[in-house]
């Protein structure tokens, strides 16, 4: 019984290098060569694609936000990308334009993947929503705003995803503390009608909850 | 002569709280407070291979006022935090808690925001296990400290004051297994094993 030699490991895409050409790199896939799709977005909205950027054999193109539910029904009509795999924010911090906001979409007749992306200022933080076109896009665009702040015009069910509904910040904003800020997140009371516990650390700094009944005392006390 | 007075046979000698604490330490009914990847191992200690059924504690019960031992087996969030007391505060006394694995114990390795840094800031946990996640054997041995601690209240004392306003007791002390087997030790070596 003949046994499988292991491929060797090639890290073809470290941050350092230029990514491979799609030649020299036998990992690439052509689920992500979406040559057509291009053509056909740049012939259809010329200006609005701002830039179209090839990483580890992926295309991503920024488009204005303008027009991106005008470009999200023609790829879902046209070009037959019926499936939003996922939709995010990326928060940028220093840069212009602060915020991403990202679309995966799938063809799943052709095999094809490409990926969308906004840019969004913070004087502007409101974009419109993709459930018109994606109900997918619900869930997600939920998610961004609970976690970056941008609104979405248009959303018909726009609450936090994640956090209370109460909650005051954002939490994936890079500003935000990563232990969080003390007092916004109440934890329960310590005792059946006790209010709530504000400090999130209440046990370190020496608060035990007591037995709600007289605890009795054990023969090795 | 006092032989005949009891029918010519022997007899025994007891407490009331050793009877009432055998049966409550050997019957302990779990409600399963699985909030993630602990819950798993939750779920080996009770199925037939680790089989909790050998200390009585097989019956998990998902009804708060059927269950005496609340075991949080997982990371709690501050949203999650508020329905974990309110189970709690609708389980009939007595009632235990084990804080299973690092993340209920500590917050473990989610030290962020959302997460609670140790469900021991809202609720009196008896026994803490380490691990991430721990064996079903170290939950076994959780639930037999659980037992020890029962078998060694002053149970029928503590029940004649029932229905009585409650004074806030001063907090038990929580025991901590050690990770390397053997007995349970506190790191300040107060507890030491009958």
């Amino acid at each position: 019984m003949s046994k499988k030699q292991p491929t060797t490991l090639s890290f073809l895409f470290t941050p350092a290098d230029s990514a491979a050409g799609e030649d020299s790199n036998p990992h690439a896939k052509t689920s992500t060569n979406v040559a057509g799709t291009l053509d056909a977005l740049s012939s259809r909205f010329g200006d609005a694609i701002e830039e179209v950027t090839a990483y580890a054999g992926e295309r991503t193109v920024r488009v204005d936000r303008a027009r991106i539910i005008e470009l999200l029904t023609f790829l879902k009509e046209d070009q037959g990308y019926t499936y939003l795999a996922d939709l995010g924010g990326i928060d940028r911090f220093t840069e212009d334009d602060r915020y991403e906001i990202m679309y995966n979409l799938v063809n799943m007749d052709k095999g094809k993947r490409i990926r969308i992306v906004i840019r969004v200022d913070e004087d502007q933080m409101v974009v419109p929503s993709a459930t018109g076109v994606y109900k997918a896009a619900n869930w997600n665009e939920r998610e961004v705003w609970d976690m970056f702040g941008i609104r979405f015009d248009g959303h018909n069910d726009l609450r936090r995803m994640f956090m209370p509904d109460d909650f005051e910040y954002h939490p994936l904003r890079k500003e935000f503390p990563l232990l969080g800020v003390p007092g916004s997140l109440p934890l329960p009371p310590q005792t059946p009608s006790g209010g709530l516990t504000l400090d999130p650390f209440a046990r370190a700094h020496g608060s035990v909850p007591p037995k709600s009944y007289d605890e009795p005392a054990g023969e090795d006390d | 002569m006092a032989s005949d007075s009891s029918l010519s046979e022997g007899f025994l000698t007891t407490r009331v709280d050793a009877v009432v604490n055998w049966a409550r330490s050997n019957s302990l009914m779990p409600l399963p407070m699985g909030l993630s990847c602990c819950a798993i191992e939750m779920m080996a200690f009770a199925a037939p291979k680790y089989d909790v059924a050998r200390f009585g504690s097989e019956a998990m019960r998902f009804s708060p006022r059927q269950a005496d031992l609340m075991i949080v087996a997982g990371w709690v969030s501050y949203k999650m935090a508020h329905t974990i007391r309110r189970v709690w505060d609708q389980m009939a006394d007595p009632k235990w808690c084990i804080a299973m694995g690092a993340c209920a114990s500590t917050g473990g390795m989610h030290r962020c925001y959302g997460v609670v840094q140790g469900c021991d800031n809202f609720l009196p946990v008896d026994v803490y296990i380490p691990g991430c996640p721990p064996r079903p054997e170290a939950l076994i041995h959780a639930l037999m400290d659980i037992q020890e601690k029962v078998r060694n209240e002053y149970s029928v004392a503590q029940d004649g004051h029932f229905g009585q306003e409650m004074t806030p007791a001063p907090p038990a002390r929580p025991r901590v297994l050690s990770s390397g087997g053997g007995d349970a030790v506190n790191p300040d070596g107060l507890y030491h094993q009958q």
